[in-house]
This record gives C-alpha cells, structure tokens and sequence, in this order.
C-alpha cells in the first residue's frame, strides 16, 4: 500500500500527498515514507511565521500567498493549530482565513495538529515539510501555533523565521525578554494601521539595536489594509536560507529525536524488561539507542 | 502501536478527520459551531471552513487535507441543489470515499432523496452532540 501510495506521490498525485502527509502526523511509516522521498529538484524556501495567539498569523499567511503566486512560485501552507492535551480533538480553523484559491493546483492548504510541550511544532513537521518540498512546491509556509514567548523551536527546521508582534501586547519589556526577539531573521509589526505602532515600532528598534551583530529587518505590516505585504514577501526572499547553509544542526537533531519516538513505541519487549524491572533506567535508554547494555 | 508525539503512545487509531463547511448563501452558523465544538471534544480533529464556502472550496478543502468526512450544514433551503453538486465534485476529484453529513433545516420529505444521492445521514434539528458522535464513532473507517 505504501509504495503504490510513494508511486502515485512521485507521479504528482495531490490526494497521495495529502495521504503521506496524514500517515506522517500520526507517526505511521515516517522513516520508510522518509527514505523513499525523491531528491527535491530545486530547494524550497521554507518560512515560518510566528507570533502570540490573535496576532494575525492566518491572515499574514492567506496574504503573502498574493505575492507569492504573482511571482509565478507554488506555495504550501501548513497551519498548526492546538490540540486538546485532554481529548486528542483539534478545531483547525486556519484555513477560514485563508483564501481558498480552489481552482489553482499551485497552492496547497493543510491543517496540522500541534500537540502541547513540543516547542508548539506539529509531530514530524520536519518530514511534513519534505514531503510538500519534494512534491514540488517552491514555498512552503508554516504557521505555527503561536506560543508567543519559547515559540522558537520552529527555527531551526526553516530557512526564514518571520516574528509578528502587534501593538498594546504589553510594556516595553515584554520586547527584552529572551527568545523572541533574538531569533527572529525579520520582525513584522502587523496590524500596523492601528493606534500606537508608531511608539511600539520605535520601542523594537531601540530593543533590536541592543543585541550584537547585524539587527532583522522590522517592517510594518497590515493584513486589513494591505500596506507592506509586498515588500514583507521581498524581504523574507532576501534572507539567507538557513536549511541549505546547514547551518543549524538543531534540525537534524529534532528528526533524530522524531525517529527514536517512533522506534521507542514499537520496543514492546524493551519497555516490557524495563516494567518489570529487569532492566534499570539507563540501561533500557541505552539499549533503545542502540548501545550493548554495559556499555 | 504508533505514536502522535514524543511523550505519548498512541494507542488508538488515529483522529478523525472531518471537514465541516456551510455552502451557499445562508449565515446561521451558530449550529455548525456547536457540532464542531462537540466533535473536537470527542477527540476529532475538525477543520472548519466556515461560511460561504463554494463547493468547489469545499472540494479542495476535504482533498488537502485528506479529510474522512465532510459535514455541510445548510440551511437555506437550497439543500437539494448544493448537495448534488458537491457529491458530483467528489466523485470528479477522485474523493468518492469521503463520507457525507447533511445537518440544517431540511424538511422530511426531502431526506430520503439525499440518501439515495450518497449522502451518509442527515441530522435534523433536535439531534443530540451524543448522536452525531455515537454515530461517527460507529462507522467502520475507510
């Protein structure tokens, strides 16, 4: 099943692609699916736009998708959304906000499910975002769940990290605290039409011209009005990509710890020794790496 | 079994997936979102299209995201005109084994047409949460 599914992927089969990228949420056959993934012909540009809850990143994201496709390039969005730690249930309602584009095969819409204490990255997001660069599409957007504060994970699986801020979130502190600011490769003011930008804007410039090293660009955005979204796209496409610089071994690290969950879960008999308590904590560790128990 | 994230085994099958839209020109959506709601809380995962919807967006939507069910609610009276032209449009995408639910105002007389064009099932006014989840949760997975 699975390698007529790879078959018809391979052939340009949207509906195999949106299998593969389901089989991979729920952590079925992501290594094999993995391995069997053809050489990209060209690299996508991978941006992923983050930012707290009600800052506007489903509507930044349905806008760039203008620019995008005026450019001629096929664009992926994958939309996380929350799921409930209790239930498993998730309301996926990135794609409303969205235009639907639904005669235009160069655009392709999917909502993710983010579990809770992953840094807010949907399961496997980094073999979803394969999955959608090997089909063919030349960018792919992610919009994260939107943490705010720790939502940093994301950066290392893309080339370009877009921060949204918007104005009234708080003091200005709320800029000095650490992890934000010092991650983003472009900052967004958005909803820039508002009140107050103007002191909020300046508030991040000052707080950017603090930290060391060439400072990200800060533009200001507004989805309802339409101001910057143009120039937005041009500066994310300027930035260096980080993925083809390989120059954040944290990714390889995250599909390495992607994989191991999955081997972990399938070590009945391991688990079972360690139950039992034939097997102490390290040792059972060290035997799922892979290690000789002593070792 | 397989697992949905690094902390927890999944030892269930895996979510649902249904798509829920309204389709056509009516703007009562007070419905779809209780049913979305419910769904979610019975551990689904539901992607809400919203309103408006044309059944061409529809179509897209349940393709991309590989979707088990599609869920239309209407209630404008235009049932027997949208709901056609939906199912055509599965059939055309390749998507015939996507599940169809009708939920809204539609008169009695007209559901036995509704099933007899593919529809799954049709939920009426007065239909408990716990029904619609008993019954999703009853049907074998395609």
């Amino acid at each position: 099943m699975l390698s007529g599914l790879l078959q018809r992927f391979r052939a340009g089969d949207r509906l195999a692609l949106a299998r593969l990228l389901s089989l991979v949420s729920n952590g079925q056959h992501v290594e094999a699916i993995r391995a069997a993934l053809p050489v990209p012909t060209q690299a996508s540009c991978v941006v992923a736009l983050t930012g707290a809850g009600g800052v506007g990143k489903s509507s930044l994201t349905g806008k760039l998708l203008d620019p995008i496709r005026a450019s001629g390039r096929s664009v992926a969005v994958l939309a996380c959304d929350p799921q409930s730690p209790l239930s498993g249930g998730a309301l996926l309602g990135d794609r409303f906000r969205m235009p639907a584009f639904a005669d235009d095969p160069g655009v392709y819409i999917r909502s993710l499910a983010a579990a809770g204490g992953q840094g807010a990255l949907a399961s496997h997001l980094d073999t979803l975002i394969a999955l959608v660069e090997a089909f063919g599409f030349e960018v792919v957007l992610i919009e994260t769940v939107g943490a705010g504060q720790g939502d940093t994970a994301v950066r290392a699986l893309v080339d370009v990290l877009v921060l949204l801020l918007q104005p009234e979130t708080g003091d200005e502190l709320q800029w000095e605290k650490a992890g934000l600011l010092e991650v983003a490769d472009v900052v967004v003011l958005h909803k820039a039409d508002l009140p107050g930008a103007d002191r909020v804007a300046a508030q991040i410039t000052a707080s950017l011209s603090l930290s060391a090293g060439e400072p990200p660009p800060l533009l200001r955005v507004s989805s309802r009005t339409e101001i910057g979204i143009a120039e937005l796209w041009q500066t994310i496409e300027q930035r260096p990509r980080r993925r083809a610089q390989r120059s954040d071994p944290a990714r390889l690290l995250r599909l390495a710890q992607d994989l191991l969950a999955d081997r972990f879960w399938q070590r009945a008999e391991l688990l079972e020794q360690w139950r039992s308590g034939q097997l102490d904590d390290l040792t059972a560790a060290r035997l799922l790496l892979g290690d000789s128990p002593g070792h | 079994m397989t697992t949905t994230s690094a902390t927890t085994p999944q030892t269930t099958s895996p979510p649902l997936r249904i798509v829920l839209a309204k389709v056509g020109l009516d703007g009562h959506d007070r419905g779809i979102k209780v049913v979305a709601r419910a769904l979610r809380d019975a551990g689904m995962h539901v992607i809400y299209a919203g309103l408006w919807q044309t059944p061409e967006a529809v179509v897209r939507a349940v393709a991309d995201e590989d979707a088990d069910w599609l869920g239309l609610s209407i209630l404008s009276g235009a049932h027997l005109t949208l709901v056609p032209r939906v199912l055509e449009l599965l059939r055309q995408a390749g998507l015939s084994h996507v599940r169809v639910l009708v939920g809204g105002i539609i008169p009695e007389k007209d559901i036995p047409a509704l099933l007899e064009m593919g529809v799954a099932r049709v939920f009426v006014p007065g239909t408990s949460l716990d029904d619609i989840v008993a019954y999703l949760r009853a049907q074998p997975r395609t």
